[in-house]
């Protein structure tokens, strides 16, 4: 393809960025997008209660020794500590699961809470474990227990009595991306259809046919459309990873960073597999009432998707079905970051559904771009894909 | 001709959609500086053939050429085009869209601008270039469809009914810029199918009828051409019966408000046709009269346009074109 090629598919895809730079609607959309991913940023800050300075310790077997643990433990993170005496390790789940108490501290041997954060033990239960762990150490102190201290660490083990998973908050961002991806992607999908729906129809493909191949019209459009995704996509991440920071939201540090980056990734692979079929839909249409219409198959995966990530965040394990979706294409832009907000997926499973996504985008641009160019001309009664695919294009 | 001077060849075109032959081995030149009129009835094959030289329909087999060679891409950035149904950016500002199209034919950023304004105030559309299209009059938005055709400066138009929808002051406007252009020494060929009402207008004319010629010529030729006619009117004879004793050789073409228009096969005979009606009558008009295009359509044909038009409604109108690439 030519440098001529590419400039006057340039001139089609600066239209398509000016057209919707210009409409109120997208600016609109922008300013929606940004409060629902603010919100996704600070809520799980909330939800964690990180700004509370004030905590309750329990303490099983309690000693002076103890109680001196859990104080300096309040010292040591600038947390105002109350301490509890607590008779056994039953009365202690108890605590631990009304909430009474954040930690509790058995004797000289381990420390419990309610659910062990995805990111290991934070913050108070963590100082608590290795202040404890200390004060074990300097008790007992024979040479050869310090040297084995030394070579496994100080701290004691921490355990949670309810089952272990991804933090809320891994998974509150794990559904803000399923439905950012679900609404950029049908939103830009659909604008597409638009778009060539009302080129088709206003007739002003026949004049824009005479010096540009359809696949060139086909791509600036695909192409503006998708610059203007990524350049909201960017500005949702970042608003997202500074809100996060500023408002200490922890999802945001550590393993949430990894969901919003494989969120985003697959934003952009999502919107690459379904924009040209997005643009076929809209070549097979003659009026513009008909676009939603056209449109709605290509919608259906990625609400099928949306709608089973419910059952996939709020529960403790994942079923089989959403881990196919995961690597089927249609569906893989929302099931897939999902899966890793919950924990459920591995780099390379990661990996494996991008490639097969892609090695898909070729085959649907292919399709597509076929679909397109036999179609866009067509005037008379809406099109069916395989009546355009049947005919000939010679 | 040698076909390099600018002549547009239409040659041997066919093409069917399904069953629907739309050309059927449809030939004939378009030679540069002549008002070229396209003419015959909806659904003879105009659209497709126009589709066919501006590269948006295939053929089934023939050639397009111009300047002597097959229309491509670059050949085809000289084309003004402007299609049936008309198409435009509804949303989008007169002046941006006519700055876009013209730089979709390789005008520079700061030529297209100049070109659009300088057709903006030629057509009457001066200080409407910030409007929206879809704001404006049909009759305005028939003159951006023109000035989009025409703002790269094309040494080809190809106007697909461009009259259609004016009015008697945007017909003026649009006969004006086709005299202009053609003078300007442009190939212009633009599809009508009302052939009376365009005839004064066309230099030539190419009639089809289900895909192939039927006619090509000058108008003059045209009209000139078959029976002579002359237009006599009796005076108080209304109904024109004197035509009753008129002889074999002058044959009663119509009786309009009392005027006789009367198909001559010779000059000799008009004179005999003459002398009846003064026998008849004091003559109030004598005159020889021109064909219609309609009428040659007729003669050829043999049947009239108004008739295979009102067919076609009941027909699928123009056939479905395809893309061609």
């Amino acid at each position: 393809m030519s440098r001529d090629w590419w400039a006057l598919t340039w001139l089609v895809t600066r239209r398509e960025i000016r057209d919707r730079g210009r409409a109120k609607s997208f600016w609109v959309a922008t300013v929606l997008l940004m409060l629902a991913v603010a919100a996704g940023a600070v809520i799980p800050a909330l939800v964690q209660g990180s700004g509370k300075s004030t905590a309750t310790v329990g303490i099983v077997g309690n000693t002076p020794a103890l109680t001196q643990v859990a104080l300096e433990t309040g010292k040591v993170t600038s947390t105002t500590v109350t301490v509890v005496s607590l008779p056994d390790i039953a009365a202690a789940r108890a605590q631990l699961r009304s909430g009474a108490v954040g930690a509790v501290l058995v004797g000289n041997s381990e420390v419990l809470v309610r659910q062990q954060s995805a990111f290991g033990s934070s913050g108070l239960s963590q100082t608590l474990s290795q202040v404890a762990g200390l004060q074990k150490l300097f008790a007992q102190l024979p040479p050869a227990a310090v040297q084995s201290a030394v070579s496994h660490g100080v701290a004691l083990p921490v355990r949670s009595v309810v089952s272990a998973g991804r933090s809320a908050a891994a998974r509150i961002t794990g559904l803000v991306v399923a439905i950012l991806m679900y609404v950029i992607i049908l939103t830009y999908g659909i604008r597409i259809t638009i778009g060539v729906g009302e080129e088709k129809a206003s007739r002003v493909v026949e004049v824009l046919l005479t010096t540009l191949r359809p696949v060139q019209l086909l791509a600036g459009k695909v192409i503006g459309m998708g610059l203007l995704a990524l350049g909201q996509i960017a500005a949702l991440v970042a608003t997202y990873l500074i809100l996060g920071q500023v408002a200490g939201t922890s999802a945001v540090r550590g393993a949430s960073v990894s969901v919003v980056l494989v969120g985003a990734l697959w934003l952009l692979l999502g919107y690459a597999f379904y924009c040209t079929a997005f643009a076929a839909a809209g070549a097979l249409i003659t009026r513009q009432s008909d676009a939603y219409n056209a449109a709605l198959p290509l919608q259906i995966p990625l609400i099928i998707a949306y709608v089973l990530t419910y059952t996939v965040i709020y529960s403790t394990s994942v079923n089989t079905l959403f881990h196919v979706l995961a690597f089927i294409p249609f569906t893989a832009p929302v099931a897939m970051p999902v899966l890793v907000a919950v924990g459920a997926a591995s780099a390379w499973q990661v990996a494996v559904a991008a490639v097969i996504s892609v090695l898909s985008t070729v085959g649907m641009a292919r399709v597509a771009g076929t679909i397109y160019g036999r179609a866009i001309l067509r005037t008379g009664s809406r099109l069916k894909v395989r009546q355009v695919l049947a005919s000939s294009s010679a | 001709m040698d076909g390099r001077d600018g002549t547009l060849e239409l040659d041997d075109l066919r093409r069917k959609f399904g069953d629907v032959v739309a050309l059927d081995g449809l030939s004939f030149t378009v030679p540069p500086g002549e008002v070229f009129g396209f003419l015959g009835p909806n659904g003879a094959g105009k659209t497709t053939a126009m589709r066919a030289i501006v590269g948006v329909t295939s053929l089934d087999s023939g050639a397009v050429r111009w300047r002597g060679r097959p229309v491509d891409a670059d050949a085809r950035r000289r084309i003004g085009y402007m299609p049936e149904e008309r198409g435009l950016y509804a949303g989008m500002k007169v002046g941006e869209q006519l700055e876009y199209l013209a730089r979709l034919h390789g005008l520079t950023a700061a030529r297209a601008q100049a070109a659009a304004a300088q057709w903006v105030s030629r057509l009457g559309l001066a200080g409407k270039d910030q409007m929206k299209v879809e704001s404006l009059s049909l009759g305005n938005q028939q003159r951006v469809q023109l000035a989009a055709a025409l703002a790269h400066e094309p040494e080809l138009l190809v106007l697909d009914e461009p009259f259609a929808g004016l009015d008697p002051v945007g017909v003026d406007a649009m006969s004006a810029v086709l005299a202009e252009r053609a003078a300007a020494g442009v190939t212009m060929l633009f599809s009508s199918h009302q052939l009376d009402l365009v005839e004064h207008l066309c230099t030539s004319v190419a009639i089809i009828h289900k895909g192939a010629l039927v006619a090509r010529g000058t108008v003059d030729e045209l009209s000139r051409g078959g029976d002579q006619r002359v237009a006599v009117r009796v005076s108080g004879d209304e109904q024109a019966r004197w035509t009753g004793g008129l002889g074999e050789h002058a044959k009663v073409v119509r009786v309009t408000a009392g005027t006789a228009t009367i198909a001559v096969a010779r000059p000799e005979d008009a004179q005999a046709v003459l002398d009846v009606a003064r026998r008849a009558g004091p003559v109030e008009q004598f005159g020889f009269e021109r064909r219609r295009l309609s009428e040659v359509f007729r003669d050829v044909v043999g049947a009239n346009i108004e008739d295979l038009e009102s067919e076609n409604v009941s027909r699928a109108a123009v056939p479905a074109p395809e893309a061609a690439r």
